[in-house]
């Protein structure tokens, strides 16, 4: 527990007098994946942006051996990076400025290539599809963690809009960060990656609802009484 | 390369309207007897160079602070505050306003902070609309206020209706133009180091801290040194719209997004545009000169319209 990358313990986040996560506990080590998997609305895009430094919360919280709240942007950025769920820019960057902006030219290049964009360089982001502008933008997070080592990934929805090639790359990102000694935390709806994780947290309705591995989590019952009658066939 | 070119061809772009500016005036065209006439002129064109730079540099620091391509310190009421600012120097103390030289350009810059800071709280957030009715709001706040004290005050009437058509570049002097020049110049200098921050802050303030953008610190600074861009070329020029909206929108289209490019590129545009504009408005004109603001309102309105129309599709 000790060496945990990710800890979390009791963890709150209230907005607007509404409590949105309640109580939240788990860590992940290095070389870790986690899926964070729950209904809509279930808090699982609050808790990832808690655990980013970006919302104020109650409990204990360590990522990459910092305090999210209390510790800069700037210093929490070369350790832990994140790519939210739907990321978009207010001006029509080309994917060639994007790799300078995060900082590594080098390594965002080599993210697009990956991610099936390496032809699309010169293009702007407007002249993308969704999928292709979410990608990019996972290619920029994937581009600011340079030492994976000790760092924390977060990303909440990585695959949501992505074609079946780019999500297995998305995978493939994932799984080389963890092989590289970074704790990844994905929140995500594909229980076909969350089987594939480490460790699945479920929550529902701000709250843990079950945790542990993919093998005794993802059973029919906890997915009925979590997502209904109806959702329990694809357990 | 594009970003090489296009600063190469604006400065020689501005230099050739440096030289027509200087030899433009109501006399018609010359230098005069041993460029006496080059002499009285000069401030006036410093005055607008400085003015169009500063507000070029402000207007793109404002659409990146507010992600938003229609925000210009003319149209969010950050002049309207400036303004303001003097008239209720000149309105509750004429005779002090003119003692020391920062009188003024601090009284403007407490308006244009006080707008600018009422513009984030109330029209920050993202939606254009908001944004825009706020600006709306201010400026005709700003307006009736500044209408207002102009009407009770006889001796500063005239002074505070130029200054709402932007028609102050005409009484330029080195003595009334060095404190606001150097103002200018500082803000847009220290609005270059910005770029990253503004650049990040493009995709949204999650992803700018998630990327180590310290947000807040960008933000403030932006605001603050916006507002002391605007206050300080309010000074010069008086109420001037549109120089911030279209400078920094032909910058981008001649070198993209990046605000390590457009910052500068727009405070060039700037100053050409507000020199060509104040050169224009003298030489055609010569018998009944028309302001730099009512020239750049010319070509910006219509800009402007075409914009919104753009964005709204």
């Amino acid at each position: 527990m000790s060496d945990a990358l990710v800890k979390v313990l009791g963890l709150g986040v209230e907005i607007g007098g509404r409590r949105i996560v309640d109580g939240v506990s788990f860590s992940a080590d290095g070389g870790q994946v986690v899926a964070v998997i729950g209904p809509n609305g279930s808090g699982k895009t609050t808790l990832l942006r808690a655990l980013a430094g970006l919302l104020p919360a109650s409990g204990d919280l360590l990522v990459a051996d910092a305090d999210p709240r209390e510790t800069s942007a700037e210093k929490l950025s070369r350790h832990r990076a994140y790519c939210a769920q739907k990321p978009g820019s207010a001006w029509d960057y080309r994917l060639s400025d994007l790799g300078e902006i995060v900082g590594n030219p080098l390594g965002y290049e080599d993210w697009l290539a990956k991610l099936q964009l390496g032809a699309c360089i010169d293009r702007t982001l407007s002249s993308l599809s969704g999928g292709e502008q979410k990608s990019a933008h996972l290619a920029m997070t994937f581009a600011s963690l340079i030492e994976p080592f000790g760092g924390v990934l977060l990303l909440d929805e990585p695959a949501a809009a992505l074609d079946l090639g780019r999500q297995e790359a998305v995978r493939l990102a994932v799984a080389s960060f963890a092989q590289a000694g970074a704790a990844c935390v994905v929140a995500t709806h594909d229980l076909g990656f969350a089987r594939r994780c480490d460790l699945v947290v479920v929550l529902s309705e701000g709250r843990l609802a079950a945790i542990g591995r993919p093998g005794d989590v993802l059973d029919a019952e906890i997915i009925s009484a979590v997502w209904g009658e109806s959702a329990s066939a694809i357990a | 390369m594009a970003a090489t070119k296009a600063f190469l061809a604006g400065t020689f772009l501005l230099f050739v309207l440096v030289a027509l500016s200087l030899s433009v005036g109501a006399q018609g065209f010359g230098w005069g007897d041993g460029g006496t006439l080059v002499m009285l002129r000069s401030p006036r064109v410093l005055a607008a160079l400085a003015a169009g730079l500063a507000l070029g540099i402000g207007g793109a620091a404002q659409q990146g602070v507010f992600r938003n391509p229609l925000a210009d310190p003319g149209l969010t009421g950050v002049f309207g505050g400036a303004l303001f600012g003097i008239a209720l120097l000149l309105g509750l103390s004429p005779e002090s306003a003119w003692q020391r030289a920062w009188f003024i350009p601090a009284a403007a810059f407490g308006g244009a902070l006080g707008t600018s800071v009422l513009l984030v709280l109330c029209g920050g957030g993202g939606s254009t609309s908001r944004l825009l009715l706020t600006g709306l709001g201010l400026n005709a706040f700003t307006a009736a206020g500044t209408l207002v004290i102009a009407s009770r005050s006889g001796e500063s009437r005239e002074l505070l209706t130029n200054g709402a058509y932007g028609d102050w570049l005409g009484m330029a002097t080195v003595e009334l133009t060095w404190l606001p020049v150097l103002l200018c110049l500082s803000a847009a200098f220290l609005l270059l180091p910005l770029a990253r921050s503004l650049d990040l802050l493009s995709f949204g303030e999650d992803a700018a801290r998630g990327f180590g953008a310290d947000v807040g610190s960008a933000r403030r600074k932006a605001v603050f040194l916006t507002a002391l861009a605007a206050a300080a070329a309010t000074c010069l020029v008086g109420q001037v719209a549109f120089i911030g909206l279209l400078a920094p929108h032909l910058a981008r289209a001649l070198v993209g997004p990046r605000h390590a490019k457009v910052l500068p590129l727009s405070g060039l545009l700037g100053a050409i545009l507000l020199l060509g504009a104040d050169t224009a408005g003298r030489g055609l004109w010569p018998q009944a000169p028309l302001s730099a603001a009512a020239v750049t309102a010319v070509i910006g309105a219509p800009l402007f319209i075409w914009i919104a129309r753009g964005r709204h599709e």
